[in-house]
C-alpha cells in the first residue's frame, strides 16, 4: 500500500513538473473546427481554408471593409469602368511573391485563370463566377483589364474573392503548398497535425506585429474553448453558444448569417399570402431569443445583414400576434383556401446550434395558431437535395428551414439565388422581383442601393417568401494576451496581420 | 496448426471481398457527392459537370467494374475531397489509431489480469468488491462526458496536462486513460468470473494440496486456463478499438481511422470510405487470427487438432 500511495504522489509530481505546450511568444495558434481538405488558393471562400490562406497567405485585389462592406485597395490601387462590360485595374507595384516572382498585371492574369479554371472545381469560381464568363488581359506592366460577358457593376467587390496566387504554382486544383503575396508564408503541412506559416520579410505592407501562426484543428467546441482557457491556443473563431460562457474571452459578432424558413409558394395552400404572413405572426421571436438562440440575435426583415449594401433599414420585423394568426387563416378558410392541408417543416440536423430544438418550438408555435405542421429533421445531404433545383414535383407545401451567408459586400451575392423566378434556390417568382434585380444588378451607387432597398421591401410587404427568423451571431474566443477583436469578416477570413499582443 | 491458419486466412479473404462488394453498393445509395462537396450556389450545368468528371453518371455496374479492374491494379482511388490517393490519407491515420489500440489494450489487459485474479482470490472480500463496483463504473460510464469532464478537470482547471493533441508522451495519458476505462471493466469482471470457477476446479486444489506456493497457483496454474474466455473478449474489444476509437480521436484531436471513416461517410468521399473499410477490416481479421493463435499456444488442445 505504501509503495503504490508512493507510485501515485511521484506520478503526480512528475506530471505537474511538466507542464503543456503554451501559447506564447509572438506565434497565434488558432484552433480550427475541422482540418483542411486542401489549402488551395482558389478554394479560399471556404471558411477553413480561407481562415488560413486568405490575406494573410495570398491577396485579393480588393478588400471589403467588414464594417460597412464598402470596398477598399488592396493589390489594386485604383480601378475603373471602361465600358459597359470593360473593367480596368491599376496593380500596386514593388510586390513580390514568397518565392521571388514579381506580382503584375501577367501573373495577375495567371491567378485569375487558375481560379477560374473550368476544369477544376475551385469554390471561387463555383460559388461567385458560375454564370459570369471572365477574360482578364494585362495590357501594361500594372494595368489589367477584365471583361465579362455580361454587365458586372459590382466586379471591384466580386474581386474581393478573387486570390492572387504565384504564377508557377501548379494550375490544377490540390495544392498543398500555397504561394502569394501575402504577409505570412507557408511552411509547413502536418497531416493530422498543423499548418505552420511564417512572417514573410518581403511584403509590401507593414510589417505584421505576430511573427508567425500556427493552426491546429478539434471538433470539439468544448475542447476548442478549453484550449484557449488552458492558454494552448489564441483564437477559437467558433465557438458554441453553450461554452461561451466566459464574458472576459468571448465575443459575439454578426455572422454574416441569415436564419429562416423558406416558403415552397408554388405550392398550395402556401401559395395564399394570408397564409404566409399568418405563419410570420405565429411565430414568437421574442421567446426564441435568449431561450434556444443566443441573446444577441437580431429579428431579420430581408436576406442580407444591416452591413450589406441594399440592406433596407426601413423594414420592422414582424411582430407576434397569434390572434391576427389566426383571423387570416379564417379569413383564407372562408374563400376556400385548404388551411388544414399538412405542411412539412423540413429541418437540417446540427444547421446551427440548436437547430432541431428550434425547428420544435415553431412547430409548435405555427400547430397553436392551427396549422397542420408535421416536422422532419434530415442530414445535410437530404436537406441540399430538396434546397436546390431541380425540385421533385410531387414535394407538396414545404417549410424549409434554411440559413444564408452573405459577408461579400452586396446584395446581389443573395437575391438572384433565393428569390429570382429562375434562381438556383427560389421557390418563389414574382416579375416585379425579377425586373428589380435585374435594375440593381446593372446600377451603380446610391441608385443601386436604392433599386436593392426597393427588392427588399417588395419582398417583405407584398410576397413574403420566408417565416422570418433571425440575423446571427457567432461566437469566438481569444486568449487574454491578445488585442483582437473578430468582426463579420472571421466567417472566411482571420487576419495574422491584424492580432496585436498586450 | 499451418492447415489451420491457411484455411482461415483464407475464409478472412472471402470475408473481405463481400464486404468490398457490399460498401461499394451501400456507399452509392447515400446518394450523389456533388451535392455535398459544390456550394449551394452552383450553378445545374457545374453540378452535372462534377457528376462526369468523378465517373458518377455511369451506371453504377459500370463503376464497379472500373473499381475492380483499379484495385487489381492496386489503385484504391482517389479522395474527391483532399485530391490525393485515398490509401495515402488512409496509411496516414491507421498507425494513430493502432497505436492508441496496442497500449490501451496491453495496459488494460495487464492491469485487468492482475486486479481480477486478485479479486477472485477472495470472493466477497473488500478488494473484490472494490474491484467490482469500479470495474462496474467503468464499464457503464459514458466515455464523451468522462473525456470531457476530463479535460476540464486536469487541463483547465489543474494544468497538469495537455487539453489534447497528439505528441509528448503527456499527450498520451487522457486519450489512453479514457479508451481503457470500458475494455478494463469489461476485463476485469470476465477474469474475475473464470478466475473463481477455475481456482475451484480439481487440479487446483491438487496443486495447493502439493504445497505448491499460492501466487504461483494463481499466475501459472490457474491463470493459463482462466485466459481463454478473456483472450476473446480482449480480441474482441481490441477490434472494437481498431475499428476507430471515434470518440478519443474526435475530442482529442487524434487523426486516426475512425474519425476519417466517420467523416468520409458524412462527405460521401466513396474512395476514402471504401479504402478505409477494407484497410481497417484486414486489421481485424488479423487481430482474429492472432486471437486464434493465442488460443492455440495456451490450449493443447487446440494446438493439437
Amino acid at each position: 500500500m505504501k509503495y503504490l500511495a508512493s507510485c501515485l504522489l511521484g506520478t503526480a509530481l512528475a506530471i505537474s513538473a511538466i507542464t503543456p505546450a503554451m501559447a506564447a511568444g509572438k506565434t497565434v495558434t488558432v484552433v480550427l473546427s475541422e482540418e483542411p481538405d486542401v489549402i488551395d488558393p482558389c478554394e479560399a471562400t471556404r471558411s477553413n481554408v480561407g481562415r488560413i490562406v486568405k490575406q494573410n497567405i495570398v491577396e485579393t485585389l480588393i478588400e471589403v471593409d467588414p464594417k460597412d462592406g464598402s470596398i477598399k485597395p488592396r493589390l489594386a490601387t485604383a480601378w475603373k469602368q471602361t465600358d459597359k462590360l470593360t473593367w480596368q485595374f491599376t496593380l500596386r507595384e514593388g510586390v513580390k511573391f514568397h518565392d521571388g516572382s514579381d506580382f503584375n498585371a501577367a501573373t495577375a492574369v495567371i491567378a485569375i485563370n487558375r481560379n477560374l479554371n473550368p476544369t477544376q472545381d475551385c469554390e471561387i469560381r463555383l460559388k461567385f463566377f458560375g454564370n459570369i464568363k471572365v477574360s482578364p488581359k494585362a495590357i501594361g506592366d500594372y494595368t489589367l483589364e477584365v471583361k465579362t460577358d455580361t454587365t458586372q457593376p459590382i466586379l471591384p467587390a466580386l474581386m474581393s474573392v478573387m486570390v492572387m496566387s504565384g504564377p508557377k504554382m501548379q494550375p490544377t486544383k490540390g495544392s498543398r503548398q500555397p504561394v502569394g503575396t501575402g504577409p505570412y508564408e507557408f511552411v509547413s503541412w502536418n497531416p493530422g497535425q498543423d499548418v505552420v506559416l511564417k512572417r514573410f520579410d518581403g511584403y509590401w505592407g507593414a510589417k505584421p506585429e505576430a511573427e508567425g501562426a500556427r493552426y491546429i484543428w478539434r471538433s470539439e467546441s468544448a475542447v476548442r474553448a478549453a484550449m484557449i482557457k488552458a492558454n494552448e491556443a489564441d483564437i477559437a473563431p467558433n465557438i458554441a453558444l453553450q461554452d461561451a460562457t466566459d464574458k472576459a474571452l468571448d465575443f459575439s459578432y454578426f455572422n454574416s448569417e441569415t436564419s429562416r424558413l423558406r416558403i415552397d409558394m408554388s405550392q398550395p395552400p402556401l401559395d395564399d399570402i394570408r397564409v404566409r404572413k399568418a405563419m410570420n405572426y405565429a411565430i414568437d421571436l421574442d421567446a426564441l431569443r435568449g431561450s434556444i438562440f443566443s441573446e444577441g440575435v437580431m429579428p431579420m426583415t430581408q436576406i442580407v445583414v444591416p452591413s450589406i449594401n441594399g440592406h433596407n433599414p426601413s423594414l420592422k420585423p414582424w411582430p407576434y400576434d397569434p390572434a391576427k394568426a389566426r383571423a387570416l387563416l379564417a379569413e383564407a378558410k372562408a374563400d376556400g383556401v385548404k388551411v388544414d392541408t399538412e405542411i412539412l417543416m423540413r429541418g437540417r440536423l446540427n444547421m446551427y446550434p440548436n437547430a432541431t430544438e428550434a425547428m420544435e418550438a415553431m412547430h409548435a408555435m405555427l400547430s397553436d395558431v392551427g396549422f397542420n405542421v408535421k416536422l422532419k429533421m434530415v442530414e445535410v445531404a437530404s436537406w441540399v437535395e430538396s434546397y436546390t433545383r431541380p425540385f421533385a414535383e410531387d414535394r407538396g407545401p414545404v417549410l424549409q428551414q434554411g440559413q444564408h451567408d452573405n459577408n461579400s459586400g452586396d446584395a446581389v451575392f443573395s437575391v438572384y439565388f433565393k428569390y429570382a423566378c429562375e434562381g438556383p434556390q427560389s421557390t418563389t417568382c414574382d416579375k416585379q422581383v425579377d425586373d428589380g434585380i435585374a435594375a440593381a444588378s446593372a446600377a451603380t451607387g446610391d441608385e443601386r442601393r436604392k433599386l436593392w432597398q426597393e427588392v427588399m421591401r417588395r419582398l417583405h410587404e407584398d410576397i413574403v417568401p420566408d417565416v422570418q427568423m433571425f440575423h446571427m451571431v457567432g461566437f469566438s474566443r481569444i486568449n487574454a494576451r491578445l488585442d483582437f477583436t473578430p468582426s463579420i469578416s472571421m466567417n472566411s477570413e482571420l487576419q495574422i496581420a491584424q492580432v496585436k499582443f498586450k | 496448426m499451418h492447415k489451420y491458419l491457411t484455411k482461415r486466412a483464407l475464409h478472412s479473404f472471402l470475408s473481405l471481398a463481400g464486404l468490398l462488394v457490399l460498401v461499394f453498393f451501400l456507399a452509392r445509395l447515400t446518394g450523389d457527392p456533388g451535392n455535398l462537396y459544390l456550394p449551394i450556389d452552383a450553378t445545374l450545368e457545374a453540378r452535372q459537370e462534377f457528376t462526369e468528371k468523378h465517373g458518377l453518371n455511369d451506371p453504377i455496374y459500370v463503376q464497379f467494374g472500373r473499381y475492380v479492374v483499379d484495385l487489381a491494379h492496386g489503385d484504391l482511388g482517389e479522395s474527391i475531397r483532399k485530391q490525393r490517393p485515398a490509401i495515402d490519407v488512409v496509411l496516414e491515420a491507421i498507425p494513430v489509431t493502432l497505436s492508441l489500440a496496442a497500449v490501451a489494450m496491453i495496459i488494460a489487459l495487464l492491469s485487468s489480469i492482475v486486479i481480477g485474479s486478485l479479486a477472485a482470490y477472495r470472493p466477497g472480500g473488500v478488494f473484490d468488491r472494490v474491484a467490482s463496483i469500479a470495474s462496474l463504473a467503468g464499464a457503464s460510464a459514458p466515455d464523451f462526458w468522462v473525456a470531457i469532464s476530463a479535460i476540464l478537470l486536469f487541463s483547465v482547471t489543474l494544468g497538469w496536462l495537455p487539453t489534447s493533441g497528439m505528441g509528448g508522451p503527456l499527450t498520451w495519458i487522457m486519450p489512453i486513460a479514457i479508451l481503457i476505462i470500458r475494455p478494463f471493466g469489461l476485463l476485469v469482471q470476465v477474469v474475475r468470473g473464470s478466475m473463481i470457477t477455475v481456482l475451484s476446479s480439481a487440479y487446483v486444489k491438487t496443486a495447493r494440496a502439493k504445497g505448491v506456493r499460492e501466487r504461483a497457483v494463481i499466475f501459472i496454474h490457474a491463470l493459463r486456463n482462466a485466459m481463454l474466455p478473456v483472450i476473446t473478449v480482449a480480441g474482441d474489444q481490441a477490434a472494437g478499438i481498431a475499428n476507430g476509437a471515434v470518440i478519443v480521436e474526435t475530442i482529442f484531436g487524434w487523426p486516426g481511422i475512425g474519425k476519417l471513416m466517420i467523416d468520409s461517410i458524412i462527405q460521401r468521399d466513396f474512395a476514402v470510405i471504401q479504402t478505409s473499410i477494407l484497410v481497417t477490416a484486414i486489421v481485424i481479421l488479423s487481430i482474429n487470427i492472432a486471437v486464434d493463435i493465442a488460443y492455440a499456444i495456451l490450449d493443447p488442445r487446440i494446438r493439437h487438432k
